[in-house]
């Protein structure tokens, strides 16, 4: 059985290679996906902590995370549809303007 | 501790492949072998309350939900499908560095004994929801009401 | 009863200023906003008598005593307003009050050239003054004083300059204004530093050190020089003139240039518990009714005389206030504001008959104008200290204080004053309505009913006060058993007054004034001027420079600078707004690097290995 440490650095590797997607990408949905890889490395570390420390709280934290990610999620990809019929286009370089 | 190397593979790989794919119908597909494997990593960590909603919110909803976005805005043969090179450099270096920082905390830390979990409980995660922390609940039920209509209003067409 | 008589003082000429002030079409309309001022004058000197006679069975005790307070400061008050009754506000009151009537209805027949609407105008400035010179009169304390005071000073400034048309007029109203200000910063000044020591702006020298109490009432007595037209800060009263001489009868002569004298006399607690500057009073006032009798003798303009007379009769209350004798002082201060207001209105009158200011082109005006000239000569005897007009009285009673002090350089100062006074009063006579006429195409006649019946009321003043009014002066200042001396000293000054008048007369006959007419004009305060100008160019406005310089290059150049420095990061930081997604985010984490590695760092350097 894995530790406690071996998870918090998946978890963050997971975060940093999510960080990365974000930076390079261009395209909104997949920055879009890549937030959700670095949600998901947090979501790993609040489970992992709770497992650690043998209580289910971080377990409730991480439902929390997860019912908050849906609604982001949901308002993103609306905003994605808005964004796609004004410029016809999802490439975030196209969008720098205040609609 | 194989299942978790197994696991920690499966979930960077699949990581790798979401940021690079220049086909986001592809890149959609990876997410869902990560959150899948996520699923894998929460029973791992008796969390089988999670790994249940992971599988039903995430890959049953959020995937499809993606899948849609992607055919429904995509254009395949329009756009650079990343930055240019300069950009790759930063990226590279700014989330290498905060890996290497993280990685040098949680090294650093000494974390404290104590017994982790031996048996999945979802009825008292259940418990801690709805007694210890009920009104962050209703909170969040406002807050998706909320994202609900919001998301309603901003897809609908402004001539409409 | 009390409480609503002083009230009345104040609030009656207030509510005929405010109705003036927003009513244009009132104001323009001329002798109607005349006529309320008159009675809204009229009524208050009422108040006024009243509490004059209430006050004098009280003798030196407060009579009423109202208070207001203004500032709050903690249990105390940093400033009242009010006003307090007592021995030294009630005969003031009525000084003011008669005198400003007596002159409010003379200006109808005077200025009745005036179109309507300067006749309002003149009118409301005159509302505005009677109730910021009976506030002043009325100040519990010197903050209330200094508001009136300043007040005073605007009116002034606003009735010098009623014929603004005339560019003399504007220059000497600014003059004056400019010259009291410079002065009223000592004021000012004196104000703060007795707020900073005491809390308050009481009268009482009470835990005030030496030096501090010094300090204080010179920059007082800074102030009063300047109101009071004391010598080196008298320059601003002559050319004062330029205003309507009823103006000048009230204002410059009578009331508000004595206010200074007025401001020792009630801030006399303060002033007597410094020695130094009782001196500098002392010096400073008779060297004034000296060299500005001299002045006065030198002058052909009779207004110009009348104010340079004025000078020297404020330098003898100075005086008389510096050797100790504050009921000396104040008493001169009484009977002068009737001769001289009466002298002032007398002028007035031959102005307004000859059409000149000059003396020399008057002449034999006593057929024409017999009661012009027994009221102007009752007027100019008195002014000469002669018995038993009212300035014998008063004169006397300062040149006694300045005695029985000991203080023989200014008694001598003071003689020498009584001499020249009466020997320009003298000349003045005999230019003015005896010889012949030096303008046969004019036709003097005496003036209206409505200038004549003041002068009448001055007149009898002028002859009564001296006897009349000085016991019951006396026990209002807290002396109830006074008697008045006929000393050796007091016949020895009417017998120079006496030589001084023939001195004039002859003078006058023989012509040989004009002799010193180079003189005169060499004195005319223009090398004062002349300094005042220079100190002011070089002194004052190259400082100003200097200020402007340090201001623009120095203050603002640090202000710009700084501005420059914000313009230039804001330039520099509106790049980063590439309102890119990507680059925000890469910020974000870039953000978090510099937390976490700064956090690691401080945390090494302040707590210990990581």
């Amino acid at each position: 059985m894995a530790d406690l440490e071996m998870w918090l650095i998946l978890s963050a590797v997971l975060f940093s290679v999510g960080l990365y997607g974000v930076i390079v990408r261009l395209n909104a949905i997949a920055i879009l996906l890549s937030i959700e890889l670095m949600v998901n490395a947090v979501n790993i570390n609040l489970a992992a902590f709770g497992w650690a420390r043998g209580d289910y709280t971080g377990q409730m934290i991480a439902l929390f995370a997860i019912a908050l990610t849906v609604a982001e999620v949901a308002v993103g990809l609306a905003i994605l549809i808005q964004l796609s019929r004004t410029h016809k286009s999802i490439e975030l370089d196209v969008a720098t303007e205040l609609m | 501790m194989i299942a978790f190397y197994v696991i920690a593979a499966v979930m960077l790989v699949a990581a790798v492949k979401v940021v690079r794919s220049k086909d986001l119908v592809r890149g959609v597909l990876w997410l869902a072998v990560v959150l899948g494997a996520t699923a894998v990593a929460f029973i791992q960590l008796k969390a089988d309350i999670l790994a249940v909603i992971q599988i039903m919110l995430y890959t049953g909803g959020i995937i499809t939900l993606m899948l849609f976005s992607v055919l429904l805005t995509w254009n395949r043969d329009e756009g650079k499908p990343t930055a240019g090179h300069h950009r790759q450099v930063t990226g590279l270096l700014l989330s290498s560095a905060i890996a290497g920082i993280f990685i040098a905390a949680i090294k650093r830390t000494d974390m404290p004994e104590t017994t982790p979990l031996t048996v999945s409980d979802p009825q008292a995660v259940g418990a801690l929801f709805l007694q210890q922390h009920v009104l962050a609940f209703e909170a969040l039920s406002v807050l998706l009401l909320a994202a609900m209509i919001g998301a309603i209003v901003l897809a609908r067409r402004r001539d409409a | 009863m009390s409480a609503e008589l002083p009230f009345l003082v104040l609030a009656l000429p207030t509510i005929a200023f405010i109705l003036l002030a927003i009513l244009p079409a009132l104001r323009r309309s001329g002798r109607p906003a005349a006529y309320i001022v008159i009675a809204a004058s009229a009524a208050s000197l009422w108040a006024a008598i009243q509490l004059l006679m209430n006050q004098l069975r009280l003798g030196d005790s407060v009579q009423s005593e109202f208070i207001i307070r203004w500032l709050p400061n903690g249990g105390e008050s940093l400033a009242d307003i009010g006003w307090v009754i007592d021995g030294t506000s009630a005969p003031m009151l009525v000084v003011v009050g008669f005198v400003a009537l007596c002159v409010q209805v003379y200006s109808l027949g005077y200025l009745d050239d005036e179109s309507p609407a300067g006749l309002g105008r003149y009118f409301t400035w005159h509302a505005l003054f009677v109730f910021s010179m009976q506030s002043l009169v009325l100040a519990p304390n010197l903050l209330q004083l200094f508001m009136g005071w300043e007040l005073v000073g605007l009116c002034s400034y606003l009735l010098i300059g009623f014929w603004w048309q005339k560019p003399e007029a504007a220059r000497a109203s600014v003059k004056a204004f400019w010259v009291t200000k410079a002065a009223d910063g000592g004021l000012l000044l004196g104000i703060i530093l007795l707020m900073s020591t005491t809390g308050g702006t009481a009268w009482n020298p009470e835990g005030i050190s030496s030096g501090t109490l010094n300090a204080i009432t010179m920059l007082l007595f800074l102030g009063v020089m300047g109101k009071s037209a004391q010598i080196p800060l008298h320059i601003w009263l002559p050319d004062a003139m330029q205003g309507p001489t009823p103006v000048s009868a009230l204002l410059h002569a009578a009331t508000m240039v004595a206010a200074g004298v007025y401001l020792i006399v009630r801030g006399w607690p303060l002033f007597e518990a410094s020695e130094m500057t009782l001196t500098v009073m002392l010096w400073v006032g008779s060297i004034t009714a000296f060299s500005a009798a001299i002045f006065a003798l030198l002058q052909d303009d009779v207004k110009k005389m009348l104010a340079f007379s004025t000078c020297s009769q404020l330098g003898y209350m100075i005086a008389a206030l510096g050797a100790g004798g504050m009921a000396a002082g104040y008493f001169h201060l009484t009977t002068h504001a009737f001769f001289k207001a009466l002298l002032f209105l007398g002028a007035g009158s031959l102005i307004h008959a000859v059409g000149t200011n000059s003396m020399s082109k008057m002449g034999g005006l006593a057929k024409k104008m017999p009661l012009t000239f027994l009221l102007f000569t009752l007027g100019s005897l008195a002014l000469a200290g002669i018995f038993p007009f009212a300035g014998f009285y008063s004169k006397d009673l300062v040149l006694e204080t300045l005695e029985h002090g000991h203080h023989y350089g200014p008694l001598a100062l003071a003689m020498g004053g009584v001499v020249v006074t009466a020997t320009y009063v003298g000349k003045s006579l005999t230019l003015i309505f005896f010889g012949k006429s030096n303008s046969p195409e004019a036709h003097p006649h005496e003036g209206p009913i409505t200038m004549l019946v003041p002068m009448a009321l001055l007149g009898s003043l002028t002859v009564g006060a001296g006897f009349m009014l000085f016991k019951p002066f006396q026990s209002l200042l807290g002396n109830p058993d006074a008697v008045f001396h006929y000393t050796t000293l007091g016949y020895f000054g009417l017998g120079l007054a006496i030589c001084g008048l023939v001195t004039g007369i002859w003078v006058a006959r023989g012509g040989t004034i004009s002799a010193l007419k180079p003189v005169g004009d060499l004195i005319l305060s223009s090398p004062l001027d002349r300094l005042y100008v220079t100190i002011w160019k070089r002194g004052l406005l190259a400082g100003g420079r200097g200020m402007a310089w340090i201001d623009r290059y120095i203050v603002d150049g640090a202000m710009n600078a700084f501005g420059w420095f914000f313009v230039l990061i804001g330039e520099r930081a509106r790049r980063a707004q590439t309102s890119r997604v990507d680059d925000y985010v890469a910020a974000v984490a870039g953000g978090v690097m510099i937390i976490c590695l700064s956090s690691i760092v401080l945390w090494t350097l302040f707590v210990g290995a990581v």
